[in-house]
């Protein structure tokens, strides 16, 4: 301790005031284990109110990552009007939530009441949130949740006069005295009626401004529910499905999302040093009192945010540290200062696999913020996105169909919001790139709220272009150029040209209005109705249209997109089912009628699942009703309508080279993993796990990649478009042989094992570039920015296009770079003409022209082969290890 | 096939036995001492005396109460017994020389020595080896050994998944293609036949000479996914999902560079001389929702598969059987530290998880307590050498065990632990040294690990017979029926 209080920083006031405060009301001492769990988040920032049913879709879409034990949502920037009160109120006071965890008695409200609210703070206004009659009417709620009293006040102005003289709190900022004496409130009460005791009575759920936390025993949704906040608006939401291990659950108090000061927090992942996170904690004098790492976590942001005042871009790298060769890419004043960041909290940070979803309101800069921080391992799954417009919005998720849910709920209230976003994309966790994390902040422009998105840096996520939005609700009308249209696609039609009618179309949009555009696409659906020929066509282009990128002049690719699927949407649900007749190549089947497959007869061919309503695993899962129609004899599957179910072509076992599977919508994990021999098609964005253990066929994936993409594959072959996540081709053997057109987080091909490339094994070809929405391909600044490539390979080879050499061997940790030899280009080359044929990335115009200059193929790309390390061979010759052992 | 005990010796000419008898050059050949000896250490080749079968004497003091030691008896007096000097120099404080020979005398004949030797428990001062059954004075009811059951359910959770019941409470370890050879596998596979129990592939890929053995094999699905294929997924009634071994949990595995000769690298489709590594965790379980949804990968692949969940022993180890049994897994597999052959670092094997004794009875009373103990099959494995370790195991409230030393040593392991040291396991077990192989037929070992079961097997009849048990299953969590020598 520093010798006056002179000298004293505001936050040594704060910390040494926490002290006495701790000396009063003494949390429990021993250590707690901590209870863990696993769990789904999801959350999303808006630039108008929008109700809490939106919310509650991607929270039921993530059941599978939660037990139904523990739910909570949190909500940030409200009307002011629903909650009864005045602008001037919702801005200035607390929300004091406080939860009576048994509703009947009535003496612990009381006794909490007269302990910490009357005494302490002038009540603007008080009211028992309200709740469905009666909690069982509620399928899936078995416990029922808490009562929950809010409270919107302030310190009363002696008692924080005093308060404020105790602890010198003369020259802090002004309502810092204020917020502690809230915080040191909720700890106290807390201490008292929930930690110390047997018999848990009560807890804050939240106390900041202008938000609030509702947590309950169930799925997240039913908070929503129970709560009734389906019409309830708010800027920004979240919710949390968590999954603890721990059977019986009474109360929600360990559910997240917990609260720091004027901020919600919610948290996928386990600390694997959460002991050593709390000890720190407790070392300021921030007690952890629910035995959960997020309570842990949330301590410490607040404890970073509101105490040390720490810009948000500091509290990140506290959190997530830069390390390895990202940070000697930082500039060098950066470097110094994150060094002392990483030296004063390396101990308070978070180790092991976490991602975090934080909703805050900063009443200071009068903003609202939405942001999610990856640790920097990148070991839990993550998807951001945004759309731009006349209303914004930003979402971040653990797995894309959440995102997918939000969008569809959204966009049937309010046509202005498009289902498809305009970006999707991956934080690359403790980079010096993003920093592992995006932030969505919410406030006034010119008088309206408006989103923008920036990373950890604060470089501005923008999308470009003021395009217009669609109407989709509008009706169609004919255009004028319908005559020509008409006969332009009935010849191509006709004569199954797919590529030529793609190419007139890829034209056309940019000059077409939206409105033409709709009408040709329902043109195309209804001629499509007409045979299975012109069907098979209609489908191919409408493919090509999906999957290909070009330029959409003065209309939004997200939409454009969207038509584009509906179109398909519509010709794949027209395709007859078993109980109708037909005599085509097409057969449909959905969850309903599951039950009527059977063998295929006469010409069918393709069967059509509609996968909306199917179980995301377990025997009702799509997943199984394809490999009982593949076992009866179907080979060829158009599969869409998918909202994250998984486990895709698993199942069908070897020798499957006939099968022939296309995915369209938000595909689940593990998709294609193990396939031996078939070929699968994934026309949009794929999630984690692809192509695990996959022995032999083919993947092509018209997007991005997620997480350990082809973890310990053995063969195969694999395209994919645009990026992979962390850990793509971890431990693969064998030969798998994939082309990645972007790039990947990090981890790329760690241990990888397969043999020689010139000798029937395995090799990536990293092409580093990336397709902006006009279509034209352009370089990333670096093939690959992550710190660690081909790490511990034994075998096997990457080919990075990297033409300006910004690889360095620092990145390599075991590989080498080798000189890349005109038998290297032959190896390859079969893979990039294929490559070319599906995504249009040409070779000659795109990957062997560097600044619009044609270049060699050893010019563009370099080799990295594995080293033999001594450490990978034979054991070290030791003395008798029979004299060494059992001393 | 009839499975039936045969006597089945020892591969080698000078087995190690506790006594050796010296025959002096005063000897006349007489043959007295063939008459004398009941055990057949002495035996006549052509015209002249066999070198004494010394591994059979059961040592001075029980021949001379028996009046039939042959020191005593032989005119000549050209016969000395002396203990085995060799001893001395053989086995360690977990292993004795005594439990080595026990058990090699078990896996000769299928029953217990009658040698003076402690076939029950080490020494090493802790563990298995400071508990002891606590018996009635009299069995509560006298109970024919015939009437004793000894086979437990595997499948409790009560799905549509198959349900198998095992003849033994023992299943066996996953030792992989590439550390142990070929005869090696095959053997101890037979032997999980004959006795309707399980073998495993281990991680290193399900070689072919295995498929005979399907119906009764277990595959690893560990953090290398070496070899796993959906074919390989298909063919078994249960995966073991290895996070972790108790011997060195934390490390992963690893098989040296000297033992990936071209077949091993062929079978796990990697380069040949380099070192294998599964990493630590598998990179695509971090959490508990990750985790069911491995299991359910695992389901949609074979949707009648039984998972089995094989974790080590941290200190939270009853949080991960209860996420396991929430996952879906239908078998909790603790592997406590004390396993582990040659190949595991020692500091790791000593140091790193929990006594499997203290894992077993914290998970068993927490799943008593959470309502769910009767719907998950609790295995416990890590270090059990002896069947009186696998009654331990099943009192403190395990439902059975995995076996993967014991079986080794049936083959006549010494545990010199040269395992890790590439081809050279002068036993030719742990090797992929075509020749040293060729050291192991797959009649004789598949007859040892057998022979070993059985008199396992017998032992835990007549402990249960003592207690008045008609089922092993009646044991389970009975740690009324232990005590443990410091604390009585």
């Amino acid at each position: 301790m520093r010798s006056t209080s002179k000298a004293l920083s505001a936050a040594e006031k704060i910390l040494a005031s926490r002290e006495r405060m701790i000396a009063q009301y003494p949390p429990l001492s021993g250590v707690k284990v901590e209870e863990e769990g696993g769990c789904g988040v999801t959350g999303f920032a808006c630039s108008i109110p929008v109700g809490g049913k939106h919310i509650f879709e991607p929270s039921r879409q993530m059941h599978n990552r939660g037990n139904g034990k523990g739910g909570g949502i949190a909500a940030v920037g409200f009307v002011p009007e629903a909650l009864g009160v005045s602008q001037e109120i919702l801005d200035s006071h607390y929300m004091l939530q406080i939860a009576l965890i048994d509703p009947e008695d009535q003496a612990a409200a009381k006794a909490v009441e007269s302990e910490f609210i009357h005494p302490w703070l002038d009540i603007a206004r008080s009211e028992k949130i309200p709740t469905v009659a009666d909690y069982r009417d509620i399928p899936g709620l078995d416990v029922r949740p808490p009562d929950v009293m809010r409270y919107f006040v302030r310190v009363k102005k002696d008692v924080l006069k005093d308060f404020t003289v105790k602890n010198h709190f003369e020259n802090l900022k002004p309502g810092r005295a204020e917020d502690e004496f809230m915080s040191q409130n909720a700890f106290k009460l807390n201490t008292r009626f929930y930690s110390t005791l047997g018999d848990k009575k009560a807890f804050v759920m939240s106390h900041g401004k202008n938000m609030m936390i509702l947590k309950i025993v169930g799925y997240a949704e039913l908070v929503a529910s129970y709560y009734q906040l389906e019409e309830f608006k708010s800027h920004i939401w979240i919710a949390h499905q968590r999954y603890p291990t721990k059977g019986r659950v009474w109360h929600p108090g360990g559910a997240h999302p917990f609260s720091g000061m004027h901020e919600a927090l919610v948290h996928n992942g386990d600390f694997a040093n959460y002991h050593s996170v709390c000890e720190y904690l407790k070392q300021q004098n921030f007690f952890p009192l629910f035995h959960t790492d997020t309570e842990a976590s949330v301590l410490m942001l607040d404890l970073l945010n509101r105490v040390h005042e720490y810009p948000l871009e500091y509290i990140i790298e506290a959190l997530a540290p830069t390390t390895e060769a990202d940070f000697d890419q930082l500039p060098s004043d950066k470097q110094k200062i994150y060094r002392a960041i990483q030296a004063a909290h390396i101990h308070g940070s978070p180790d092991g696999p976490w991602f975090f979803i934080i909703a805050r309101n900063d009443p200071y800069q009068k903003m609202f913020q939405l942001i999610g921080i990856t640790d920097t391992a990148m070991l839990r799954p993550q998807v951001f996105a945004l759309q731009d417009g006349e209303v914004q919005i930003g979402l971040v998720c653990s797995e894309k169909q959440a995102i997918d849910a939000t969008l569809d709920s959204l966009a049937k209230e309010d046509p202005r919001f498009c289902p498809v976003c305009d970006r999707y994309w991956n934080a690359r966790g403790g980079s010096h790139t993003d920093g592992g994390t995006f932030v969505f902040t919410v406030k006034p422009e010119n008088g309206v709220m408006r989103l923008s998105c920036s990373d950890k840096f604060g470089n501005v996520k923008a999308i470009s272009g003021n395009q217009k939005i669609c109407d989709a609700t509008a009706p169609i009308s004919v255009p004028s150029q319908e005559a020509e249209i008409t006969r332009t696609l009935n010849q191509l039609l006709d004569q199954c040209r797919a590529e030529e009618m793609f190419s007139y179309l890829a034209e056309n949009i940019p000059i077409w209005d939206y409105n033409t555009f709709r009408w040709v696409c329902a043109e195309i659906v209804r001629v499509a109705a007409g045979s299975d020929t012109c069907k098979a066509t209609a489908i191919e282009v409408l493919t090509l249209l999906n999957d290909r990128r070009f330029f959409t002049g003065d209309k939004k690719r997200a939409w454009v997109l969207w038509i584009i699927r509906g179109s398909l949407r519509e010709i794949f649900g027209a395709v007859p089912g078993f109980d109708r007749a037909s005599g085509g190549r097409y057969r449909y089947i959905d969850f309903k009628t599951r039950n009527l497959l059977r063998a295929p007869e006469a010409n069918e061919e393709i069967l059509v699942v509609y996968t909306r309503e199917f179980e995301p695993e377990g025997e009702d899962c799509d997943a199984r009703l394809l490999c009982e129609a593949y076992f009866l004899g179907w080979k060829r599957f158009i599969v869409y309508g998918y909202r994250g179910q998984r486990f895709t072509g698993n199942g069908f076992g070897p020798a499957t080279q006939a099968v022939r599977i296309d995915v369209y919508g938000s595909s689940g994990d593990y998709l294609a993993s193990g396939i031996d021999g078939m070929a699968i098609y994934v026309h949009g964005n794929a999630q984690d796990q692809l192509g695990q253990i996959m022995k032999d066929g083919k993947l092509a994936v018209f997007g991005d990649v997620g997480q350990t993409f082809m973890y310990g594959a053995k063969g195969g072959e694999v395209y994919v478009m645009g990026n992979a996540a962390g850990r793509p081709l971890i431990n693969a053997v064998g030969r798998p042989r994939v082309v990645i057109n972007g790039t990947a987080l990090d981890y790329l091909a760690e241990s990888f094992m397969a043999g020689d490339p010139h000798n029937g094994g395995g090799f990536v070809i990293l092409n580093g570039m990336t397709l902006s929405d006009d279509g034209s391909l352009k370089e990333l600044p670096t093939p690959y920015p992550g710190s660690n490539l081909f790490s511990l390979a034994s075998g096997g080879a990457i080919f990075a296009r990297d033409p300006h050499c910004t690889l360095i061997e620092d990145q390599l940790n075991g590989g080498e770079f080798a000189e890349f030899t005109d038998a290297d280009w032959n190896l390859i080359l079969p893979y990039l003409k294929e490559n070319e044929r599906l995504f249009g990335i040409s070779i000659e115009k795109d990957i062997l022209c560097v600044n619009g200059r044609p270049r060699k193929p050893s010019e563009v790309y370099r080799k990295v082969k594995a080293v033999p390390l001594t450490v990978l061979n034979g054991a070290p010759k030791q003395p008798n290890p029979v004299m060494a052992a059992d001393i | 096939m009839k499975a039936e005990i045969k006597r089945t010796a020892s591969r080698f000419r000078h087995t190690i036995g506790k006594y050796r008898v010296q025959r002096g050059k005063q000897c006349k050949s007489c043959a007295g001492c063939v008459v004398t000896c009941p055990h057949g250490v002495h035996f006549k080749a052509g015209t002249r005396m066999g070198t004494p079968r010394d591994y059979l004497c059961v040592g001075p003091e029980v021949c001379r109460s028996k009046n039939c030691f042959c020191v005593e008896k032989c005119p000549n007096s050209a016969l000395n017994v002396v203990i085995n000097p060799q001893i001395k120099a053989l086995g360690d404080f977990r292993w004795t020389a005594d439990l080595l020979m026990s058990t090699w005398y078990q896996a000769e004949t299928g029953r217990l020595p009658d040698v003076d030797m402690e076939y029950r428990t080490g020494n090493s001062g802790g563990g298995f080896d400071k508990l002891r059954f606590r018996f009635p004075e009299k069995p509560p009811q006298v109970i024919p050994a015939e009437d004793i059951d000894t086979s437990i359910e595997l499948n409790k959770r009560g799905d549509k998944s198959h349900r198998i019941t095992i003849g033994i409470p023992l299943y066996q370890g996953g030792m992989s293609f590439g550390s142990v050879s070929d005869s090696t596998m095959v053997s101890r596979a037979r032997a999980a036949m004959l006795w309707d129990t399980f073998g495993c592939t281990g991680e290193g890929g399900y070689p072919e000479f295995l498929y005979p053995f399907d119906r009764q094999m277990i595959t690893q699905v560990a953090t290398g996914l070496f070899g796993v294929k959906e074919e390989t997924i298909q063919r078994v009634r249960i995966v073991e999902f290895k996070y972790a071994q108790g011997a060195k949990p934390g490390l992963g595995g690893h098989l040296l560079g000297d033992k990936v000769t071209e077949r091993v690298a062929k079978m796990r489709e990697a380069v040949q001389g380099s070192a294998l590594f599964s990493p630590f965790p598998f990179h695509s379980v971090y959490s508990v929702e990750d985790h069911k949804k491995h299991v359910d990968w695992i389901k949609a692949i074979n949707p009648k598969v039984l998972v089995s969940v094989k974790v080590s022993t941290p200190a939270d180890v009853d949080m991960v059987a209860i996420g396991s049994y929430y996952a879906g897994a239908h078998i909790v597999h603790l592997d406590g530290s004390y396993g582990g052959t040659g190949a595991a670092p020692d500091i790791a094997k000593k140091n790193i998880a929990m006594p499997i004794e203290y894992a077993i009875p914290k998970v068993h009373r927490f799943l008593v307590e959470e309502g769910v103990r009767d719907k998950v099959t609790l295995i416990a494995s890590g270090g059990i050498r002896t069947a009186h370790d696998v009654l331990k195991a099943i009192a403190l409230g395990a439902d059975g065990v995995v076996e993967g030393t014991a079986g080794m040593v049936a083959l006549e392991c010494t545990r010199c632990s040269s395992c890790e040291s590439g081809r050279g396991c002068p036993r030719g077990i742990a090797t992929t040294d075509p020749e040293l192989a060729e050291f192991i037929t797959v009649d004789w070992g598949a007859q040892r690990v057998y022979n070993l079961y059985a008199s396992w097997r017998s032992q835990i009849v007549g402990v249960l017979q003592q207690l008045g048990m008609r089922s092993i299953r009646e044991l389970v969590g009975r740690t009324d029926c232990l005590r443990h020598l410091d604390y009585n």
